[in-house]
């Protein structure tokens, strides 16, 4: 009945394995093809979130066996909204990089690795087993990692050297947090470890596997003494690329971090919480002075999104109802505003053939709508009301208020000022100062650059409905973290289905 | 039977976080290896001790078995533990070609960059 929950995972990895079978060499056809694919992903997604948000979650019991014995899948509000998030990025990035290389000097293997990408992100998404998670993890990080250095050149490869050895050590300690679950709980079924951690509160046992995922999981969102291998390694991605990893990979990790303290488990490992506030308190700092200190839009970029990682895991640190639906707004506000971000640089790059800011320049007379969509996309990532990011960080800071934190409420918003200081260095370089004498603004395909053009509009409308439908979007956030905080409904949910080997 | 798992397991991280601390991407590798292994051979010293207790396996004999379900998750790792090794090891040759060194530290020394 539930068959469909599979989709989200099977339909990647279906189109990837056609692409490199049937269709191995780059053509219109095989573009079509995934880019119906990629449009089917989002439909179902967006069915999955309609039922996600009028049923309890929905469980599928992967072939039928009982639930604390078979790896389960579940969707419940907030999968569902990542999962949205994931294929509507996916969607986008797709077709912008079919305006960015014309067909006969695309990468064979760029398309069918990005859907095996975005199967493994959307797995991590759908899973209810912790090793399950690690394998989802896997597929994600071996995608990226092929991805990143598929297409880098010679001078910029080795910036995936400290990508991979940080993430292979991280993976390496999510098995050992895995194994030290399995002896401490005696499952890996996340429903059946939230209902006995809840038996098992103050176990030290408890405390030992929760730092030790936090600390996994900080490394791949990118959380402060972790994040060195981020904003050196992403810039070496074509834009559309850097686009999708810029929005996702880190996200996953996010998720993961609210899906382990909200539903897995027990709420009251408050030193563990004041530990991520603080950390997310350096990490927002720290990363905007590095992205204040770049002169070229991917650097940037990739700093920022360190620094916007620090507001996510501010308000997961806080650790109130109010305070996860404003890091579950923030996300959905994130990744639509970074991702276009990153697609505006990619067109601004296809305009000016460089994307170093003192080389560039005469964008807002060679493209006032580009224009236009930057400097929205900027304010909003800034959070400048009445633009989707102020509501966010507006709630995370009262939530900081409420609390009592003031040192970190000050660290926030003097993250959010420099972050506006960096987007205006390339608002100034870019777009409006004069172009430079041996620059040039005008594109070699016009017809691609006005569809580069669209996209981001597309984009940027998103994220414009996102700020003034606050209200809507607030309202979906707070009933996903209602819904994650609440372990009982989940194990209801989970248990409530039986199957083989069951009691 | 399980201490000596334990000590050992200790032992491999030892020597994997520092062989991983040196510059040379050989021993850097040879880190990598460590730590597969040392991660796999805890994951499978979560079965428990296996002294007195038969390989689980349908319809042999009765008495106590040894936890499958480990044995099970190590397969996958090793699998995952192989792939990213070779893919490692092709990563640090094509550096090895493209800088000319293989000492790690020698790779981000700041340089004529025009980005």
């Amino acid at each position: 009945m539930n068959n469909l929950l599979v989709l989200p995972f099977l339909l990647p990895v279906l189109t990837a394995v056609i692409c490199c079978l049937f269709v191995g060499r780059p053509g219109v056809g095989r573009r079509v093809f995934i880019a119906i694919s990629a449009t089917v992903q989002c439909a179902l997604a967006f069915y999955l979130a309609v039922r996600a948000f009028h049923e309890p979650p929905l469980v599928l019991l992967m072939g039928g066996w009982a639930p604390p014995l078979g790896v389960v899948l579940v969707v419940d509000g907030l999968a569902a909204i990542m999962l949205c998030l994931s294929t509507v990025v996916a969607l986008a990035c797709i077709l912008f990089s079919y305006a960015e290389i014309p067909v006969w000097a695309e990468q064979p293997l760029r398309l069918p690795l990005m859907q095996l990408l975005v199967a493994g992100i959307n797995l991590s998404f759908l899973t209810g087993d912790l090793f399950n998670l690690f394998v989802a993890f896997e597929i994600m990080l071996v995608a990226s990692y092929a991805l990143l250095t598929l297409e880098a050149n010679d001078r910029h490869i080795k910036e995936a050297f400290p990508y991979l050895a940080v993430n292979m050590f991280g993976s390496a300690l999510f098995l050992v947090a895995a194994g030290l679950a399995y002896s401490v709980f005696g499952t890996l079924n996340l429903a059946d470890i939230s209902r006995r951690a809840e038996a098992m509160q103050g176990d030290f046992g408890v405390m030992v596997v929760a730092v030790l995922l936090v600390v996994v999981f900080g490394i791949k969102a990118g959380v402060f003494p972790l994040y060195y291998w981020l904003p050196n390694s992403y810039p070496i991605l074509p834009f559309s690329l850097g686009a999708f990893y810029s929005g996702m990979l880190t996200k996953v990790g996010i998720y993961v971090l609210l899906r382990t303290f909200g539903t897995v488990f027990p709420h009251n490992l408050t030193p563990l919480y004041t530990a991520l506030a603080w950390l997310a308190g350096l990490t927002m700092v720290l990363a905007v002075l590095g992205a204040v200190s770049r002169n070229f839009i991917r650097g940037i970029l990739s700093f920022h999104i360190v620094s916007q990682i620090g507001y996510m895991i501010l308000a997961i640190g806080f650790f109130t109802p109010l305070a996860i639906a404003a890091c579950i707004f923030y996300v959905i506000h994130h990744i639509i505003v970074k991702s276009s971000l990153f697609l505006i640089g990619g067109t601004a790059m296809f305009y000016n053939r460089t994307d170093n800011l003192a080389r560039m320049g005469g964008l807002l007379k060679a493209s006032p709508i580009l224009a236009t969509c930057f400097i929205l996309q900027a304010f909003s990532l800034a959070g400048v009301p009445p633009l989707s990011g102020f509501w966010g960080k507006y709630a995370i800071i009262l939530v900081g208020l409420q609390e009592h934190r003031y040192w970190l409420v000050v660290a926030a918003l003097v993250a959010s000022v420099l972050t506006l200081v960096s987007m205006l260095k390339i608002w100034m370089g870019a777009f409006w100062q004069k172009l430079p004498a041996d620059g040039t603004a005008d594109p070699e395909a016009p017809a691609a650059a006005r569809t580069m053009t669209a996209i981001v509009c597309a984009l940027t409308l998103i994220s414009l409905a996102i700020g003034f439908g606050a209200e809507f979007f607030f309202g979906i956030a707070q009933t996903a973290a209602t819904s994650l905080l609440d372990p009982a409904q989940y194990r209801e949910a989970v248990f409530s289905l039986t199957g083989k080997g069951g009691q | 039977m399980q201490i000596e798992t334990a000590l050992l397991v200790g032992l491999l991280f030892a020597v994997s976080v520092y062989l991983l601390l040196h510059k040379s991407f050989v021993r850097i590798l040879f880190g990598f290896v460590t730590l597969t292994n040392a991660t796999n051979l805890f994951l499978i010293s979560m079965s428990g001790d296996p002294d007195g207790k038969r390989a689980p396996i349908l319809g042999e004999g009765s008495g106590p078995i040894v936890d499958p379900l480990p044995q099970a998750l190590v397969l996958t790792a090793i699998v995952i533990g192989f792939g990213l090794t070779i893919y490692l090891i092709m990563l640090l040759y094509r550096i090895f070609l493209d800088a000319k060194t293989t000492d790690a530290s020698k790779l981000f020394l700041p340089e004529a960059d025009d980005e």
